[in-house]
């Protein structure tokens, strides 16, 4: 059962030296965290390394966090970094066009069920697998944006760019995902004919 | 220039000014094809935010907690100390060095141009500091000087690496 206090008084108790509260803290935000972290890292095993990383930063830095912001947006910002160092260390290509079309298959992932029977397969199930095929920086935005219930001003400074230019990252990451979503519906048509 | 969907998303997202809401507002009510690509991505919006989020592994909280623990979990809680204990600790040093400077510059009688001779009281009786410098004391002072300086500096760029990493 999770705490009803609130981030900020889970944070107060943590710097009592009460691990319990932090403790309360990660079980609140694990999955968004690891959601954003599988979007960056494309299978469980690095986006559980990246997220459980983020948890063990922000708890060294929790006496620096300044109030100012949310402790989301905090904390998505220490995702947003631990994971670009961690994409930087396995010296994948972010901006490659070249892997835009790279099929992506998410492994051991919860929304890779089995596919043979197209019936049972959802139009979420598609959505889910239309983002992994994106690139990390629009389904990071996507991610944030419509699950992450951040306002365009928190994913600037989650991700340290001008509000104006997440505006139109969001806008084409949207459109992106809207094609790479026809497309796999399409071909999923063809395969029923 | 806006593209239709661009325009529409801001509408969507409520990000468009007043004007331009006034404006679409007018073409989805006339327009056949606006009204048509703002129900298609209205819907697909919707979409969007029905979209789940991954479960992490059952242990992940647990998996946390022991990395934190195995990491000298009350190095994060250093700062929180109280600050008060450091102000008095470095004041009571201030003060000393203060009050010592003080007492050696006013005790201080320049004889010559270059003659100065310090007199300090007698209850302040300095042992003969040249009959413990030797060479060997010296030098192993200063290897240890240097050791602590390294490992100072050693300490300070790791910590400037971590908060750079955060």
């Amino acid at each position: 059962m999770q705490s009803k206090l609130s981030d900020i008084e889970l944070i107060e108790q943590t710097l009592t030296g009460n691990q319990a509260a932090y403790a309360d803290l990660v079980k609140r935000h694990q999955r968004f965290v690891f959601t954003l972290a599988l979007r960056f890292a494309k299978n469980r095993e690095d986006a559980e390394e990246i997220a459980q990383d983020c948890f063990i930063k922000a708890y060294r830095s929790l006496s620096a966090f300044q109030r100012q912001s949310k402790f989301s947006t905090w904390l998505y910002s220490i995702v947003y970094t631990t994971a670009m160092t961690f994409l930087r260390k396995k010296r994948v290509d972010t901006d490659s066009i070249d892997d835009e079309n790279t099929y992506i298959q998410l492994e051991n992932s919860s929304s890779s069920h089995d596919v043979n029977s197209a019936e049972n397969k959802s139009r979420s199930y598609y959505l889910n697998q239309a983002i992994t095929q994106l690139m990390p920086d629009d389904a990071a935005i996507i991610t944030l944006f419509y699950m992450g219930e951040q306002s365009l001003d928190e994913i600037s400074k989650t991700l340290g760019i001008e509000a104006n230019t997440v505006k139109v990252k969001l806008f084409r990451a949207r459109q992106r995902l809207k094609e790479k979503l026809e497309h796999n519906l399409k071909h999923e048509v063809k395969e029923l004919i | 220039m806006n593209t239709i969907e661009e325009k529409l998303w801001n509408y969507i997202d409520g990000t468009c000014s007043d004007e331009d809401r006034k404006a679409i507002d007018i073409l989805i009510a006339e327009d056949e094809v606006y009204r048509r690509k703002y129900e298609e991505l209205l819907a697909l919006n919707q979409e969007f935010f029905k979209m789940e989020l991954d479960e992490p592994p059952m242990a992940f909280t647990y998996n946390v907690m022991e990395a934190i623990r195995a990491e000298h979990a009350q190095q994060p809680l250093k700062a929180h100390i109280n600050k008060r204990i450091i102000k008095v600790i470095s004041g009571f040093f201030i003060v000393s060095i203060a009050l010592l400077l003080i007492m050696l510059i006013s005790n201080v009688h320049t004889g010559g141009s270059a003659n100065i001779s310090v007199h300090l009281p007698d209850s302040l009786r300095l042992p003969d500091i040249k009959n413990y410098l030797s060479k060997p004391v010296l030098e192993g002072f200063l290897f240890f000087d240097i050791v602590l300086g390294l490992f100072l500096f050693d300490a300070w760029l790791r910590r400037k690496g971590v908060s750079k990493q955060v």
